[in-house]
């Protein structure tokens, strides 16, 4: 019943005019962020967190979190139209939903994405909302050891589950952490790697400056490569009949639907995960589970639905770590997360009590911006057309705008426009070497919350390491920690498994 | 053979691999400035935490060039060109415009600079017209401006142009 109404007022304070406004205008733009080849969420929300310094933290959030959001239903409409996915995370929505707009039936693919979408944002919010307090009350009980030790299990993720190389995901964690060590010392209050003794060093590197490199410019560039700086669209004829045959089409996506969301939510929670792995997992399990299983891959309607309910269902997910334990679960919440800790909050549970305006209002927003970006996307899809075709010669330099700006404002040093490009181009470099670089952008915004947390535990344990692995006084950090290793060690066994399995198979 | 093709993926791969362990290399004995020891008594020393990161990445780029040697990563197999030849003016060109940007920025300040920087990037990639290029690249940094001087209050880098915006700042504030 305190969950309902607390949810009713969050719901409320969504419909302040301020806050409706914002998550009309961020529902708007993440559509077409999620729509552009190239740019995700992640990259919408990096290079507009500059702008929400001037407005109060819940408006911020539910800016952004509609943003995200939206980006989310938007990354559909180019992997449908232009075969190109719109973000990482509708990937899998071009298996299916680019066959569909080749044979004629793009209205199908995109109707089929919208309602997928909605579907996946509703039922996530649902337990989003069911999922949170209960989750917050338990993070309450949380001190320094089990805060450090949930952050190396938010690292010990991506190297256990995120089935990248392994070297390169755990030198990408430790470059995010040693960068974050640059500037002051937290406890000494010496400086620490200077470089060249230049003094915008001084002042640390902002989290800002890193994201919007990698996926500002680093992005950019990737983009270029890839297209070239042209696009080829499919056509679409827009009309009643096609939308009540698109809509007909969604009678045999149930099972998709369900999958799509329930299992995109949890996998939304994993801090490694996010919504790219989600939605390729339910296209997956839902191809396995399907009588016609053969046809996938050749425009079925469930094969788009199941991803798209996913990405959804797990960018909410994602927020659920985050609102909760502090721990993103995917790189755009940890640039929610930064954002955060730039308008002064402190992520965790205690912001479910001292702060209920911002979280519940954060989740009443997701309700309301379910619906908006429903509407808004199936209203505007000439509008996207449109905007789709724009070469991205064009569109390009208007970015690089954004990123330069976006990378001078927090600090107002070019310092910092310096560093942003040489981490674009570095990783640029490295994603071509499948380095991956989320690890990266999350170690940076968890580095100095880890470094306090470990900091704070050594000085509690008078040095010793053992206060993480204390099953008697300190058992949920030692819980977690034990996770964590294993986590770490899992895929060194993965090679002996395979092995074991194939020598199984052929005795 | 051009030069794109002889950056082969495999060659990138190890030439990265061996500047990353170089950078690790540099920042350990960054770090080592301060002490980097840790013990009851003391605690951690400043230069703990990014000695260990680093010596942590340098083991991790040693095990990247081990699997090079061994040929145990897609990459140490991959004769094809890193970046293909059509794509390479692309990039060439953008990264060069960008660093061309931000030197500019320091010293012309940020309007000027952009509206060379677009109209040079719109030329040199997009088939518009001149009227569209102009248009479009005047319009972007007078937007630029209203968005972060007059509503975020944020100024920004405006380099030897700063007097011809006296006037404009004498219209804002007044």
């Amino acid at each position: 019943m305190d969950v309902f109404i607390l949810l009713l007022e969050g719901i409320f304070v969504s419909f302040e005019p301020l806050n409706l406004g914002l998550l009309v205008f961020g529902c708007l733009i993440g559509l077409f962020v999620g729509a552009m080849p190239g740019l995700g969420s992640v990259n919408g929300v990096a290079i507009l967190i500059p702008i929400t310094f001037i407005i109060p933290p819940t408006a911020a959030i539910i800016f952004l979190a509609a943003v995200y959001y939206g980006a989310m239903y938007g990354g559909a409409i180019s992997s449908v139209m232009l075969g190109i996915p719109g973000a990482s995370t509708a990937v899998a929505t071009v298996f299916d939903g680019r066959p569909l707009a080749v044979k004629g039936e793009a209205m199908t693919a995109l109707t089929a994405a919208a309602v997928g979408s909605f579907v996946g944002g509703t039922v996530s919010v649902i337990l989003f909302t069911l999922f949170a307090p209960p989750l917050a009350e338990v993070a309450l009980r949380f001190n320094a050891p089990e805060t450090f030790a949930l952050m190396v299990m938010a690292f010990a993720t991506f190297v256990g589950l995120g089935g990248d190389d392994v070297p390169k995901t755990i030198f990408s964690i430790l470059i995010g952490l040693a960068l974050s060590t640059i500037g002051l010392d937290l406890i000494t209050g010496k400086p620490r790697l200077i470089f060249f003794n230049i003094p915008g060093f001084l002042h640390g590197i902002n989290f800002l400056v890193l994201a919007i490199g990698i996926y500002g410019i680093g992005e950019m560039l990737w983009t270029l490569e890839e297209t070239k700086g042209k696009v080829q669209m499919s056509k679409l004829s827009v009309n009643m009949k096609e939308v009540g045959r698109a809509f007909g089409a969604l009678k045999k996506t149930i099972m998709a639907m369900n999958i799509g969301s329930f299992l995109g939510f949890f996998v939304g929670i994993l801090p490694a995960a996010g919504a790219t792995p989600a939605s390729l997992m339910s296209y997956g399990i839902t191809k396995q589970l399907s009588k016609n299983s053969k046809e996938f891959g050749s425009g079925v309607p469930a094969g788009v639905v199941a991803p798209e309910c996913a990405n959804n269902s797990a960018s909410t997910g994602s927020m659920l770590p985050m609102l909760t334990l502090g721990i993103p679960g995917s790189p755009t919440t940890a640039i929610l997360l930064g954002g955060m800790i730039l308008w002064g909050l402190t992520p965790g549970p205690l912001l479910f009590t001292q702060e209920p305006e911002f979280v519940w209002g954060l989740i009443g927003s997701l309700y309301i911006a379910n619906f908006f970006t429903l509407v808004l996307n199936i209203a505007l899809i000439p509008a996207f057309l449109m905007v789709l075709r724009i070469p991205f010669a064009i569109l390009a330099p208007v970015i690089f705008v954004l990123c330069v700006t976006g990378g001078y404002a927090p600090t107002q040093s070019l310092h910092d426009v310096w560093l942003m490009l040489l981490f674009g181009f570095a990783g640029y470099i490295l994603r071509k070497l499948d380095y991956p670089v989320a690890p990266a952008v999350l170690s940076i915004v968890l580095g100095p919350l880890a470094e306090k947390a470990l900091r704070q535990s050594l000085i509690l344990s008078d040095g010793s390491m053992g206060i993480f692995f204390d099953m008697a006084e300190k058992p949920i950090a030692a819980i977690i920690m034990y996770i964590a290793i294993v986590l770490l060690i899992m895929p060194a066994f993965g090679p002996l498994y395979r092995k074991f399995f194939k020598k199984a198979q052929t005795t | 053979m051009s030069i794109t093709n002889k950056i082969t993926v495999k060659r990138a791969e190890i030439a990265v691999a061996v500047i990353l362990a170089l950078c690790s290399i540099a920042l350990m004995i960054k770090s080592a400035e301060n002490r980097i020891t840790w013990n009851a008594e003391e605690n951690m020393g400043a230069g703990f935490l990014p000695f260990y990161l680093s010596l942590g990445m340098l083991i991790c780029t040693v095990l990247t060039i081990i699997k090079f040697v061994l040929k145990r990563s897609p990459q140490s197999k991959d004769n094809s060109p890193f970046i293909e030849a059509d794509a390479f003016k692309y990039i060439a060109v953008t990264i060069i415009s960008l660093v061309i940007l931000v030197l500019a920025i320091g010293y012309l300040g940020i309007y000027f600079s952009l509206i060379f920087f677009l109209a040079f990037y719109l030329r040199y990639f997009s088939s518009k017209s001149v009227l569209f290029i102009s248009v479009f690249s005047l319009i972007t940094p007078v937007l630029t401006f209203l968005f972060f001087e007059w509503l975020l209050k944020i100024p920004l880098p405006q380099g030897i142009s700063e007097p011809l915006f006296y006037p404009v700042y004498d219209f804002m504030y007044s």
